[in-house]
This record gives C-alpha cells, structure tokens and sequence, in this order.
C-alpha cells in the first residue's frame, strides 16, 4: 500500500465533500522526435566513416515519408521487390507520422487529406487498395464526422472557418467577388491536384507577384477576407500571404471542386496511411538510416548510410530536395527552395476542457491568434463516450524570416513553447491547465515548402521534375506545395521512371 | 446518576445533529446542489450554535428548568422541522427564509444546551472532568446520529419520521431530567404536563407523518424520486407516484411502468415471432433488462447478449427488487449475457452472429448518439445478422418527430437493408416508431408468445400502416460526416414544443 497518509486525507476528505481537486495539473513533456542534431551533421559537412561493408540492389529510396512509401508501394505493386528505403528518423512517415497513447493515435503532422478529384489517379488507386474507396464511394468512418470545424471570434463559435459573422456589406460583397473570381480560375483547368497535371505557363505571371499583392491589386481590402487568406496561406504553406506566390494562393482555392464534402481523416491523421503502406511495404524499409553521400557512377550510384555502401541502378530522392547539395556530389546549390519552420503539439488532456456551450468540432481555430488552432484526435472515434482525449496543434512560424524562426524553435526550451501554448489555448478554454497532463513538441526546422513567388515556375524545378539521370528525384517541394497528394504523385512518378527505365535497359 | 446524566448528552447530541442532518438533506433534495445547501447549512447551523452557547451566560436561575423547556422547544422545532420545510416548500414561495430560520433556531437551542449541561455538571466534577465528559458524549452521540441516519432513519423512517422520533427523543429526555433532577426542582407537575403535550403532540405527528408527505410531494413533483445518480455516462433518476415508476436518462423519459409492455411487447415480438428458429438475440442499449424480459418468453434463444455502456444502469436493474419485479429478474436468467460497453467499437470487434438484433438506444439528442443512428452504424450491424435474421431499431415518434423516423427508416435502407417500419401507441410516450430491417421480405408471425398483454397476433399486421399525418417523408440517411438527424431531430422537437 503506497498511499500516504496525506493523499488518503486529501483524497477521502474530497470524497467527503463530494468535491474533485481541481487544482493545477502537474504537466509533463518534452520535445520528441528531434532530427536537427542528425540533419546538422550533413549541414556542417562533418566526416562520416568510411563503409564496412557494400550490398549491391537495383533500386534505392532515399527518404520514407509519402513520397518515399508511394515510390515503394509502386514498385512492389509492379513486382519489384529487390530495393531499399533508407529513413534517417527512427520512425518512417515523415509529415504523415503519428503517435499513440492509451488514449487514442494521433498525428504529428498532416492529419487530412481532401477527398481525391478525378485528376488525381494516384490517389484515388492508392484508396482503393487501402478500402478508403469501394465501388466509387468513399467509406464513411474515414470522411471527417460531423461537426466538422469551428471558429472562435468576437468570443462566439461559429460553424466552418471562414469568418461569416461580424462581416460588412463590404465584407460579404469581396467574399463573394474572390469567390467568383476562384471558380473563373478552377474553370480554365490549370490548377489542378495533382498539380503537374494542369500546370501551364498560361498563368506563370501570376507566380511573379505575391498573394497578397494580387489581392491588394484587385482591391480586396477586407480585413476578413485578408485575415481567412492569410489563415489559409498558413495552413498549408506556413507562409503569410506576402511570402506566398499568387499563383499558389489561387491554386488553394482553385484546384478543388467546392461540392465535395470531407476530408479523409483518421485519428492518427496521415499516419493511417503511412501504417497502411508499411503494411505493403515495410520489409524494403530500414530507419535510423541517414544517407550521407551519394556519388552517381557511369552505370548507377553509389549510396553511403551509416556503414554500408549500397551499389543501385538508380536512386529515387525523395527526401526533402534541401538536403542534396548537402549529400550528392557536384549538386547545384537551389535558390528556389524556401522553407516553412513549424512546431506541433500533442495534448493529453485527462477531462474534456469547457469550451464554452459548443459542440465538440473536429478542427478549432482562433482568429484571435498567430496559431492554426487545433485537432481532436477523438473526434474521429466511434465512442460515444470519450471523456479523455488527445488535440494536436499546429503552429507555423510565419512572422520573421524561417531562418530567424528557426533560431526561435532551436533558443528556446519545452517550457516556453509549453506556455506559449497554453496561453493561446486559454483564451478560449478557462480551464486548459486543469485538463492537461501532457504537451509533446515536435520541433521542425524545414516542416513543408514554401510557394515563395517564382517557385511554382522555376527552372530548377522544371529540370529536377524531369527525372532523366541516375538519380530521380520525387518530394512534394518539386511541387513547390507540400501537400500528401503531390508527394505521392512525384514518389509514384519517380518509381514509374525507375521501372520503364530497369525494364527497357533489360 | 453520572452516567444518567452523560447519556442525556448523548441523546441531546444525536438530536442536534440529526436536525442539521434533515435540513441539508432535504434542501438538497428540493433545490439540488447538494455542495452549496450542506455548506451553507451546517455553517448558518454552527453559527446559530455560537449565539447559543454566547446567550447561555444570561441564563442564571432555574438552569434546569431552563433546560427541560430548551428540550421541549427544540422537540416541537426540531421534530416538525422536517414536515414543516416540506410544506413550506410545497406551499410557499419562502423555503429558503423558512429553512434558515429553522436552522437558526435549532442550532440557538442546541447551542444552549451543552453550555447549560456543563453548569448543571460543575457542581459534581472538577472543570477538567467535566469538559472531557460532556464534550466526549456529545462527539459520541453525533457519531450514532450521523450513522444512524443514512443507514437506518432515511431509509426507514423517512424524513419527516426521523425528525419527529428525535423530537420525541427531546421531549423524553425533558420528562426524564424532570426525575434525574427532582430534588432540584419545582413545579415538577406543570412541567410534566408540558412534557406530556409536547410528546403526545409529536405522536400526533408522526401518526399522520405519512399524510404530511404525501400532502407535500403531491405538491412538490407530480412524481416521487426515488432514485437519482450521476454516473459516469449519464444522470439516471427514477420516479414513483403510486404504481407509476418511470425512468429517465438525462431527463429523458425512457419508460413508464404503466405501459411499457405496449413499447417492449413491439418492440420485440412483431420481429423475434417472425424468425423460424432464433437461437442467439443481440440487445443494444436496454440496460433495464425489458427488452429481455420479452425475449426470454422465447424458449428456443439459447443466448441473449446485452450491450450497454453503463454498469450502474444493468446493476440497479438487477438489483433494485421493484424494477427486478418489472424486468421479471430478466438478470438472473443463465441466458444473459451482460457486456458493458461501447456499442459502436463493439459491434466491430465483435466475431459473433445473431439471429435477431434489438437495437434500443436514447433518442439521437447529441452528436455521440447520432453516432449510433448511421448507415456506418447499421452496416457494421448488419454484419453480424443471421441469413434469416432481423434487426429493430427504436426510431423516435413518427408523430411528434416525424422527420427523423423517415429519416432513420432512410438510413437502414441506404445501409443496404430492406425496412419494415411500424409505429404503435404508447401513451407516456404518444405514437412511437420502430423499423424492422433485414435482407429479406417479412411476413408478420403465425403464432406469439402466450399472455401478453398487448400484442396479438392479429394485431400486428395492423401496426405497419402509417396514417397520412405519419406517411413516409423522403429524408436523407444520416452519416458520420452529415449527422443530419441530429438537426432533424431538434427542428422536430422544437417545433412540438412552440
């Protein structure tokens, strides 16, 4: 019986009163995952020991996040299996990984993917395979359960993210003018998901200017409407309207049918997906493996990882495209590749924390705060009783320059990320410090690409997407857009150019 | 007489806390929030004690006279207290301003007592002697009192008894100090006779006690509660008026015991009749154990398996001797088996198969229950569906919600499933709805269990015809990521009401 006699007064004297202790939790936590250590020692260019031992295979994936399992899942469904995928993280996903407790999965990153259009092939073949898709209709457990999303402003909830109340006439009116002017955009057929499939220089002028020149130019001033496109900007480039490419910002708006309904969506996020291919894949996978040198050959490549020198045909990078000047031999430097530094939090919250007469959302978002809000990992849960559960929330750090924010994420400890966070979750939530247990951190220096202006029509991309050498190259940052569905179209493009390419030589 | 004397301390203290004990219990149980009345109770009761035993120091001559007549004074106060804050509350608008002058004036003249004791006692005992004896009797008897009174007195005697038999036990012990203290006292015979008007009033009392209560509650709620709990999962109470028992969940009325075989006889027989051979039932939600009361009259179900969340739901009614009269000891049959559990995450987990599947959950007034009401839901049901099977989903009223039944007959049909809806006349409810779903055509039953009292079997048939003012509606199924019915069911409701 470890129970001291102070807790048995404290707790029995409570039980008396018919009161719980509602005193502040003691919050555990720290950073996790943390990759920066590794990925500075290719930054620093420090010296790797020379190999111990050579293995010689056909095909070599460097990087196990979407775009490295799409390019897998396409070779094994196309009968190869003599390959490897080298992760450098003890935990292959990349953006699509997750986490567990007792509570529930929940991601780390990427938590949804928007229900697939007609264009996008890949994708829609990938949901069949994974019963995400069955004879034309999506499964109904993986659609995002209703409620869907909230937002919090003037200290009332609203339905839906985009703001709709509070507006004035003039508001409503440049809502309903950008909205038109979207659907003219979706009409021409050039922005498209995947976007390599509508992609045309038709529009390339509108990749020179900002987002938010753009909207200044067409005379959208709304405070609003520039606060909902900045949200979305944020979102899904970690990147202020200013920093982003007109051309990606109409892209967001213009590339998706606005009927559909969705998203696809499982507590753990994409790490369902990634699960799924491990499934069909795993065996080719080896984590803790960090490439550090990569030196094309007359007839192939030659792929340095910890100890072993691997002797391949070809080489499908679909690490984050940063990392090759640091790993291949005579790479260009890139000029085109900015990207977005981002930290995500997974909350342990012991009771569900008052949110002020609403109903549970799956998606919560302040318009109050320099934070994208948070993910009820439950909220995707066929309980309909659930009085633990676990939010991930998600911050991209867009005011300053990624290299200053960087610094920020790197100088300052779990304790004042921890704070800064709750802080944010307080103004909404009165009672957060007594519901949370737990805060996980996870650090990324370069968490997605950044649609800086210039890069959705840049040479350097153009050449790299062109996969003719030894090396192929295949992350979504060759989209300049990082998004699961332009992952798996470079992965499975670059395992499509592997395969002609062994087949036809052979 | 010392240990005479100590026993009346004893008694006195056992009274005092009981009358303290009777105000918080009875406030709580009017107003609710049982924190704040028994807070606010014992407090304004402990100050009233202050004043008491502050005013003592006045009292200087006939302490002992003085202390029969506190007795009797707080026999009539504290003995009626009970009946009075009923009446007061089932009568008046001013329960509260009743309830604290109550509780001052007890705690003023319990306060007085003690103080009055120990100077009545500090001719025999040093101060040292007497403090440590009075104070140790007085802790003693609250013990005894605050024991007594949830193990015995509430549960026995009820309230209002509880505070009369104190009050008796006051005036008793007046009567009694009027002969432990004789050779100290005058006018023994007025003050006897006082005694003996003041238990004979109380007897009075306590002969009419259950008038009193009846008088009040009859005021109070139309119904008697005689059960009421937060569990984890919901706040289950239980009413009584006459022989009218009634359960409500969230304040949701989900049976009365009047006619609830109209609602259990349908819900069972016109689908579990109409199956050759059923062999194993599924029952989801029903933790009352009525559904299975009905299906036990099937000698052929070798297997009943019950899923409901709640623990403290399938325990009360396994254990509660009226409503294990009601579900006919259902519980105890070697054929139940009890699961507490989710129903959705089970229903997916589980290997098994059923014949026959009831599927008996609250009205889709949340989120989380419109969860239950889903094509997800019903296809994953329908897994577990014999060939010759059939399922029957409690569907709300097509009458007052109209909307929502089409829309749940609508969900089953989109999740596959041929429906059978059919409505019956429940009169705590009104017309209720049902729809019977399965893979194959229904023909109504040749034959039904003996000796119900609702159904026949000429009767059923006629169950599945919908007058116009109930007709299908078309209505969209309900899925995870719409949950329309649970809006439907709001405008449905909402409407009724205004």
């Amino acid at each position: 019986m470890r129970f001291s006699r102070r807790k048995f007064l404290r707790t029995s004297s409570a039980a008396l009163i018919g009161l719980s202790l509602k005193s502040e939790r003691q919050i555990q936590g720290s950073f996790v995952n943390e990759a920066a250590a590794t990925g500075h020692l290719l930054r620093d260019r420090k010296s790797f020991p020379p190999p111990k031992q050579t293995a010689k295979v056909p095909v070599v994936i460097v990087g196990g996040g979407i775009a490295g399992l799409s390019a897998a899942w396409r070779l094994r469904k196309q009968g190869l299996r003599d390959f490897v995928l080298l992760e450098m993280n003890a935990q292959a996903g990349g953006n699509a990984r997750s986490g567990e407790n007792e509570i529930t999965a929940y991601p780390w990153a990427a938590h949804y993917v928007p229900v697939p259009g007609r264009q996008a092939i890949y994708v829609r073949e990938l949901f069949e395979d994974l019963g995400v898709l069955k004879g034309g209709h999506w499964e109904e457990r993986y659609l995002v359960f209703a409620p869907q999303e909230r937002l919090f402003l003037y200290g009332r909830w609203q339905d839906g993210i985009e703001p709709a109340v509070g507006l004035t006439q003039a508001d409503k009116e440049q809502f309903q003018r950008l909205e038109e002017s979207f659907a003219k955009y979706r009409a021409t057929g050039a922005f498209t998901v995947p976007l390599e499939v509508g992609y045309s220089r038709k529009f390339a002028e509108l990749d020179r200017l900002s987002f938010a020149d753009w909207l200044k130019s067409q005379g959208f001033n709304s405070q609003l409407l520039n606060w909902y496109m900045n949200y979305a900007c944020r979102d899904d480039y970690g990147a202020l309207t200013q920093d982003t490419s007109a051309w990606a910002g109409i892209h967001y708006f213009s590339s998706r049918e606005a009927e559909e309904k969705g998203p696809i969506t499982w507590p753990e996020g994409n790490g369902w997906i990634t699960k799924r291919l491990l499934e069909r894949v795993g065996e080719n996978v080896r984590t803790d493996q960090m490439v550090h040198r990569i030196v094309t050959t007359s007839h192939g490549a030659r792929v340095f990882a910890g100890d072993i020198e691997y002797q391949t045909e070809f080489v499908i990078f679909a690490a984050p495209t940063f990392l090759a000047p640091y790993v291949i031999d005579d790479f260009r430097p890139l000029k085109d590749f900015v990207y977005s530094p981002w930290l995500t939090a997974n909350l342990t919250l012991e009771q569900i924390p008052d949110s002020r007469g609403a109903d549970p959302a799956w998606d919560t978002v302040f318009l109050d705060s320099p934070t994208l809000g948070y993910v009820d990992a439950t909220h995707q849960s066929l309980q309909t009783h659930v009085d633990r559960t676990v939010w991930t929330f998600y911050w991209a750090l867009v005011d300053g320059t990624p290299a200053q924010n960087r610094q920020s994420l790197l100088e300052n400890s779990w304790d004042y990320w921890k704070e800064a966070i709750l802080r944010d979750l307080e103004k909404v939530h009165k009672d957060i410090r007594r519901c949370v247990s737990r805060i996980d951190i996870m650090r990324m220096g370069h968490a997605m690409i950044r649609p800086t202006p210039g890069a959705i029509f840049s040479e350097q991309r153009d050449r790299l997407k062109r996969r003719d050498g030894r090396i192929l190259f295949a992350n979504s940052d060759l989209s300049a857009i990082s998004i699961f569905e332009e992952a798996q179209f470079h992965g499975v493009e670059a395992a499509q150019g592997v395969l002609h390419r062994l087949r036809g030589t052979r | 007489m010392g240990i005479l004397l100590f026993l009346t301390v004893l008694l006195v203290a056992a009274c005092g806390l009981i009358y303290e004990l009777i105000a918080g219990t009875i406030a709580s149980y009017l107003i609710g929030d049982s924190v704040f009345q028994f807070s606010t109770v014992i407090g304004t009761y402990m100050f009233a004690m202050g004043l008491g035993s502050a005013l003592s120091r006045y009292l200087n001559r006939g302490l002992i006279q003085r202390f029969i007549w506190i007795e009797l004074m707080l026999g009539v106060v504290g003995g009626f207290s009970s009946a009075l804050l009923m009446l007061a509350f089932a009568f008046t608008q001013g329960f509260q301003l009743v309830l604290y002058v109550l509780v001052v004036v007890t705690g003023i003249l319990v306060g007085l007592e003690i103080p009055l004791l120990m100077r009545i006692v500090q001719d025999r005992y040093t101060f040292r002697d007497a403090v440590a004896h009075v104070l140790t009797f007085d802790y003693l008897g609250a013990l005894g009192a605050s024991l007594l009174f949830p193990i015995l007195l509430v549960p026995h005697l009820g309230l209002v008894r509880s505070a009369l038999f104190f009050g008796l036990v006051n005036a008793g012990v007046a009567l009694w100090s009027t002969y432990l203290f004789a050779p100290q006292l005058m006018e023994k015979r007025s003050l006897r006779a006082a005694c003996f008007v003041v238990l004979s009033l109380l007897c009075v009392g306590i002969a009419k006690a259950k008038l009193i209560t009846i008088t009040a509650e009859d005021n109070i709620y139309a119904d008697e509660i005689i059960f009421a709990r937060d569990t984890k999962y919901q706040h289950i109470v239980l009413t009584r008026f006459k022989d009218d028992l009634r359960l409500f969940l969230n304040s949701h009325l989900q049976f009365s015991s009047r006619d609830e075989y109209r609602y259990h006889e349908t819900l069972i027989h016109p689908g579990l009749a109409a199956i050759p051979v059923p062999r194993t039932v599924l029952v989801l939600g029903g933790g009352d154990g009525l559904a299975v009361r009905e299906i036990l009259k099937y000698p052929q179900v070798e297997k009943i398996t019950l899923v409901d969340l709640d623990p403290e739901m399938t325990k009360l009614f396994s254990t509660q001797t009226m409503l294990t009269e009601l579900n006919q000891r259902a519980f105890e049959s070697p054929r139940l088996h009890v699961i507490n559990a989710d129903a959705f995450p089970w229903i997916d987990q589980s290997s098994e198969n059923f014949d026959f599947i009831v599927i008996d959950f609250p009205d889709p007034t949340n989120y989380a229950l419109g969860k239950l009401y889903t094509t997800a839901f019903y296809r994953a049901v329908a897994r577990h569906l014999g060939a010759q099977g059939f399922m029957v989903v409690q569907s709300t009223s097509p009458m007052f919600a109209r909307d929502s039944f089409w829309c749940i007959a609508e969900t089953l049909h989109q999740a596959g499933l041929r429906t059978f809806p059919y409505h019956v006349y429940v009169p705590s409810f009104g017309e209720w709805g049902f729809v019977l779903a399965g893979s194959h055509d229904y023909i109504p039953p040749k034959s039904i269990p003996a000796g119900l009292r609702f159904l026949n079997q000429e009767g059923i048939p006629l169950l599945f015809q919908f007058p116009p003012d109930m007709a299908r509606l078309p209505m969209p199924a309900n899925q995870l990521n719409t949950q329309v019915l649970v809006r439907t069911y709001e405008n449905d409701w909402k409407d009724i009401s205004h």
